[in-house]
C-alpha cells in the first residue's frame, strides 16, 4: 500500500512539473527608459484582437484602430462628412481621368526615413496589384495607377472619369512604408507581424508589445507634426482587450481602462452618463440602419407591397424603445443628415399607419382572410450579433403583424447571415451600414446591378442613370442635385427602408481630457489625432 | 493483463481517440454555414477576389483532398496556417494554450480540493442542515450561467471592493515575482468562478458514494470492532469511495474546457477558449482544427492519466 501511494505520489509531482513546463512564464525586466514628463499611459478598452497588423488587409476594428496610428491616411473626415486634410493638404483632378494628391513635406517614419509621395504610390500600386481583401482595394475599381510626380505630389490615373475616387482612396486607404513593405512578394500575404525587426510607424505611436488576448502597448514616436506641438502626449499607449463589453465598463469604472474604443450599447449610455469620473462623448453616425426589400421576390417586385411594409414600421417606438432616443431620423432616405450638402430634407420619413398598410395591399391585388391577413408571408434575416436590429426586427414584425402582413424572422450567427445575404437567400433584409461617407460611391455599391451590396437587388433605369451622371459629375452643385434626385427615387420606390442614423457614445475616464472626436465608431475618440492630443487633467 | 498492456492499451485507444476527433472537427467546420472568405474580407468584394482567397487557402479543392492534406501535414507536425492572421496556426495556439492549462488545471485542483471535504462533510451529516445546506450550494452552482458568475465576483471584488483585478492574465508593467504575483491575483476570479460550476457534481457525487459505502459491511464490521468514526470515514470509506470520482475528473476536464471558453472571454483572459470563439467568428479553420486538436489531446491525455491512476487505485481493473 505504502508503495502504492508513493507511485501516486510520483505521478502527481511528474504532472506537476509537465504542467510548470506548460505554464506561462515571466517576460524579462523593461530596459525602457524611466517615466519624466508627460510619461502617461492612456490605457484603451477593446473587445477584440488585433487579427492583421498589414492595414491593406485588415478589417476588423480593433486591426484599424491599432493599424491607424502607425500608417497614416491622406484624408480624414469632419463632423459633417466632408473630407480634410491629414498627409494630403490639397487633392483634386487635373483632368476627367488624372486625380492628384499633394502632400505635407514634414512627415517621417519612425526610423527616420521621410515619407514621401513615392511610398503612396507605392502602396496604390502595390494594392491595385496584388488585391488584398480590405476595403482600400474595393475603392480602386477605376485606378490605374499612381505615380510619384515630386516627392510631395501624386498623380493617379483613372481608366474613366471618377468623381469620387481621389476621396475615397485618400480617405479609405493607409500610407505604408515603401522600404518594409516592398520586401514583401505580395501586400496581400504579407502579415506585418514585427518578427521582423518591429513595426515602423508615421502614426503618432509605434507598436511595440504584443500580449496576445492581452494587450498591445504602443510607444510615441519622435514627431507627428499633425499633433499641435509636434508630440504625441501620452508617451504610451496601450490597448486593453475585453471580449465582453460588461467587463469593459467595469474595467473603466475601476480605473483600469482610461477609454474604451467601442461605441456604448444604449442601454448602457444612460447609467454611464450619470456615473461619477465618467466622461461619455457623443459623435454623429455616417452610416445607417436599414431593410431592403428583395425585388426578385415576386410580392416585393410590386411598389404597394413595399410601401405597405414601410407603413407598418413604428420608426419614432424603434428609435425611442430600442436606441433610447440616440438615433436621428434620415427621413428615409439614404442621403442622412450628416452629410449636409447632401441631405434633402423635402424627404420625409414613412409615416406609420397600418390602415393605410392594409389599403395598399389591398390596391396591391391581395385580398384578407378572415383572420385579417394576406396571404404573403416574408422571410427576414438579420444577424443575432447585432443586438439592437435582433430587438428592433421583433418590432418590425409586430408592426407587419398589425398591417395583416407575415413575417417570419431569422435571425442567425453573422456568418450564417454573410452567407444567406450573399446567395440572396432572403425577402427582407436587415443590417448596418458603418460608413456611407460618400453618396456617389455608395449609391454604386448599393443600387446599381452588381453592386457588392446592392442587397435589395434593384436594377431600375432612372436610377442607374442618375448614378452614372453622378459619378462623372466633378462640379459639387451639380453632383448634390444628381444625387438627391437619385435619394429621391430610392425613397419613393421602397428601395431602401433607411431607419435612422444612430448617434454614438464613447466614454472615457474624466481624468483624461483633449480627445478630437470623429464621426463614426472607427474613428470616435480614438481616431490618431485624438490619441496623440489625449492628456491627463492637470 | 500486465501493468505496460493495460497502459499501452489505454494508449492506442487514446490514439484513435485523438484521430477521431480530429477527423470529426474537420468535417464539422466544413458543414459550418457561411463563406469563410467573407469571414475573412470585406463582404463588399468581387467574386474575383473571393474566389483568389479560397483558392489561397486551398477551399477549392474537394473536401477528400483538403482532409487528405490536412492529415498529411498533421502527421509532419504542421498545423497550418492561420487564414486571418497569415501565421502558423502552432504560434498563435502557443500563445494561447500555457493561459488556458493553468486556469482549468487550478480550477480542478481548486474542485478537488474544496468539493472532496465538503462531500464527506454532507455524507457524514446526512439529513441535517448542513448536509442539505452543501447540496442546495452544489446544485445552485451548477445551476447558474457562467458569464452571470463572472460578471458577480468581478462586480463584488473587483469594482467594488478593489481586491482583485477585472480582467486579462497579468499586470503588464510587473516583472520578476510581481509577475508571478499578478498572475496569481488574476487567475483567482476566473479560477473561481469555474470552480464554481463544477462543484456541485464533486461534492453531490461524493455524498452520494460515501453514503452508500458508510453502508457496507466492512464498515459496519469496523464499527463493531469499535474503531473510531473519524478513522472508518476517512481511511476506510472515503477510499472506496473516491474511485467514482477519480472517473469524474477525467470526465468533466471536457466540460472544464468548455466552460473555460465562457470564461475567459467574461474575464478577459487570453485563453484557447477565447481564440476557440475568435476563429468561429472568422471561420479560421486552421486555427479551429488546431485548438480542438489541443483541447482533445489534452482531454484525452487526462483521461488516460485518470485510467491509469484508476487502474492503481482498484487492481480489478487492471484485469477487467
Amino acid at each position: 500500500m505504502r508503495k502504492r501511494n508513493l507511485s501516486i505520489a510520483v505521478a502527481a509531482a511528474a504532472a506537476l512539473i509537465a504542467l510548470s513546463a506548460c505554464a506561462p512564464s515571466a517576460p524579462p525586466a523593461s530596459t525602457s527608459t524611466a517615466a519624466t514628463a508627460g510619461s502617461d499611459t492612456l490605457t484603451i478598452a477593446t473587445t477584440t484582437d488585433v487579427v492583421n497588423y498589414n492595414p491593406l488587409i485588415g478589417n476588423s476594428r480593433s486591426d484599424y484602430w491599432v493599424t491607424n496610428l502607425m500608417y497614416p491616411h491622406l484624408l480624414s473626415i469632419a463632423d459633417d462628412g466632408k473630407k480634410e486634410p491629414q498627409v494630403a493638404t490639397k487633392w483634386g483632378y487635373v483632368n476627367d481621368t488624372t486625380g492628384f494628391y499633394d502632400l505635407r513635406s514634414d512627415m517621417k517614419w519612425s526610423d527616420g526615413t521621410p515619407l514621401t509621395a513615392a511610398d503612396v504610390a507605392w502602396t496604390m500600386n502595390a494594392v491595385k496589384k496584388d488585391a488584398p481583401s480590405g476595403t482600400f482595394y474595393g475603392q480602386m475599381a477605376n485606378f490605374v495607377s499612381a505615380t510619384a510626380v515630386s516627392d510631395t505630389r501624386v498623380e493617379i490615373a483613372l481608366s474613366k472619369p471618377d468623381s469620387s475616387i481621389v476621396e475615397e482612396i485618400g480617405f479609405w486607404g493607409n500610407v505604408v512604408p515603401k522600404h518594409v513593405f516592398e520586401k514583401a512578394a505580395s501586400v496581400a500575404k504579407f502579415a506585418n507581424d514585427g518578427t521582423d525587426g518591429g513595426w515602423v510607424s508615421a502614426g503618432p505611436y509605434t507598436l511595440k508589445t504584443v500580449q496576445v488576448g492581452q494587450s498591445y502597448s504602443m510607444d510615441r514616436v519622435d514627431s507627428y507634426p499633425l499633433v499641435e506641438g509636434g508630440v504625441p502626449i501620452a508617451a504610451k499607449v496601450v490597448y486593453r482587450v475585453f471580449p465582453d463589453i460588461n467587463t469593459e465598463i467595469l474595467a473603466l469604472q475601476s480605473g483600469e481602462v482610461d477609454a474604451i474604443a467601442n461605441a456604448l450599447p444604449p442601454a448602457q449610455v444612460a447609467q454611464l452618463k450619470s456615473s461619477s469620473g465618467i466622461t461619455v462623448e457623443e459623435v454623429g453616425g455616417l452610416g445607417y440602419a436599414h431593410m431592403t426589400y428583395n425585388m426578385k421576390n415576386a410580392d416585393l417586385a410590386k411598389l404597394q407591397v413595399r410601401q405597405a411594409l414601410a407603413a407598418s414600421v413604428d420608426y419614432d417606438a424603434i428609435r425611442k424603445v430600442v436606441l433610447q432616443d440616440q438615433a436621428v431620423s434620415t427621413g428615409s432616405s439614404p442621403l442622412m443628415p450628416v452629410l449636409s450638402d447632401y441631405y434633402d430634407k423635402s424627404l420625409t420619413e414613412y409615416t406609420f399607419d397600418t390602415d393605410k398598410a392594409r389599403q395598399l395591399m389591398q390596391q396591391a391585388g391581395y385580398t384578407a382572410d378572415s383572420s385579417g391577413n394576406f396571404p404573403v408571408a416574408f422571410k427576414f434575416i438579420y444577424s443575432l450579433q447585432d443586438s439592437v436590429t435582433s430587438q428592433w426586427a421583433q418590432l418590425v414584425k409586430d408592426g407587419a403583424a398589425k398591417a395583416g402582413i407575415t413575417i417570419n424572422l431569422v435571425g442567425t450567427e453573422r456568418n450564417t447571415y454573410l452567407a444567406a445575404t450573399a446567395k440572396g437567400d432572403y425577402d427582407i433584409y436587415a443590417g448596418n451600414f458603418a460608413i456611407m461617407d460618400d453618396p456617389v460611391t455608395n449609391f454604386t455599391l448599393a443600387y446599381l446591378p452588381g453592386g457588392a451590396i446592392n442587397y435589395s437587388l434593384v436594377d431600375d433605369p432612372a436610377l442607374n442613370d442618375l448614378i452614372a451622371q453622378g459619378t462623372v459629375a466633378t462640379d459639387t452643385a451639380s453632383k448634390v442635385a444628381i444625387m438627391q434626385k437619385a435619394a429621391k427615387i430610392v425613397h419613393d420606390q421602397v428601395y431602401d427602408n433607411v431607419m435612422y442614423t444612430q448617434n454614438l457614445f464613447f466614454a472615457h475616464s474624466s481624468k483624461w481630457e483633449g480627445f478630437v472626436t470623429k464621426p463614426s465608431e472607427l474613428l470616435s475618440i480614438v481616431n490618431p489625432l485624438s490619441v496623440a492630443s489625449a492628456h491627463k487633467v492637470g | 493483463m500486465s501493468r505496460l498492456s493495460f497502459i499501452l492499451r489505454r494508449l492506442g485507444r487514446s490514439v484513435f481517440t485523438i484521430w477521431f476527433a480530429v477527423t470529426v472537427t474537420f468535417l464539422l467546420l466544413r458543414l459550418l454555414p457561411g463563406d469563410p472568405a467573407l469571414a475573412i474580407a470585406s463582404p463588399n468584394m468581387t467574386d474575383d477576389a473571393r474566389a483568389a482567397l479560397l483558392t489561397q487557402y486551398g477551399l477549392d479543392k474537394p473536401l477528400i483532398a483538403q482532409y487528405g492534406i490536412y492529415l498529411f501535414e498533421l502527421v509532419r507536425g504542421n498545423f497550418g496556417t492561420s487564414f486571418t492572421q497569415s501565421i502558423p496556426v502552432m504560434n498563435v495556439l502557443l500563445q494561447r494554450l500555457p493561459w488556458t492549462l493553468l486556469l482549468t488545471f487550478t480550477a480542478l485542483l481548486l474542485t478537488v480540493l474544496v468539493g472532496i471535504p465538503l462531500g464527506v462533510l454532507a455524507a457524514s451529516k446526512k439529513g441535517r442542515f448542513i448536509d442539505k445546506f452543501v447540496q442546495i450550494v452544489g446544485v445552485t452552482g451548477q445551476s447558474i450561467f457562467v458569464p452571470s458568475i463572472g460578471v458577480l465576483l468581478l462586480f463584488v471584488f473587483g469594482l467594488n471592493l478593489r481586491w482583485l483585478p477585472i480582467g486579462g492574465a497579468y499586470d503588464t508593467n510587473a516583472y520578476g515575482m510581481a509577475w508571478y504575483g499578478s498572475v496569481i491575483s488574476h487567475l483567482i476570479l476566473p479560477a473561481v468562478s469555474l470552480m464554481l460550476i463544477q462543484l456541485g457534481s464533486y461534492v453531490l457525487t461524493m455524498r452520494s458514494t460515501l453514503i452508500e459505502a458508510l453502508g457496507e459491511d466492512y464498515v459496519t464490521l469496523a464499527r463493531a470492532n469499535g474503531l473510531p468514526y473519524r478513522r472508518i470515514l476517512w481511511k476506510h470509506a472515503l477510499r472506496n469511495a473516491l474511485l467514482p470520482t477519480t472517473t469524474l475528473i477525467g470526465l468533466q476536464l471536457g466540460f472544464l474546457v468548455g466552460g473555460a471558453v465562457l470564461t475567459e472571454t467574461v474575464f478577459a483572459y487570453p485563453g484557447i477558449g477565447r481564440g476557440i470563439y475568435e476563429a468561429v467568428t472568422q471561420l479560421d479553420f486552421p486555427v479551429l482544427q488546431g485548438a480542438f486538436l489541443l483541447l482533445a489531446v489534452t482531454v484525452v491525455v487526462a483521461n488516460m492519466l485518470t485510467d491509469i491512476v484508476y487502474g492503481f487505485l482498484d487492481p480489478r481493473v487492471k484485469t477487467s
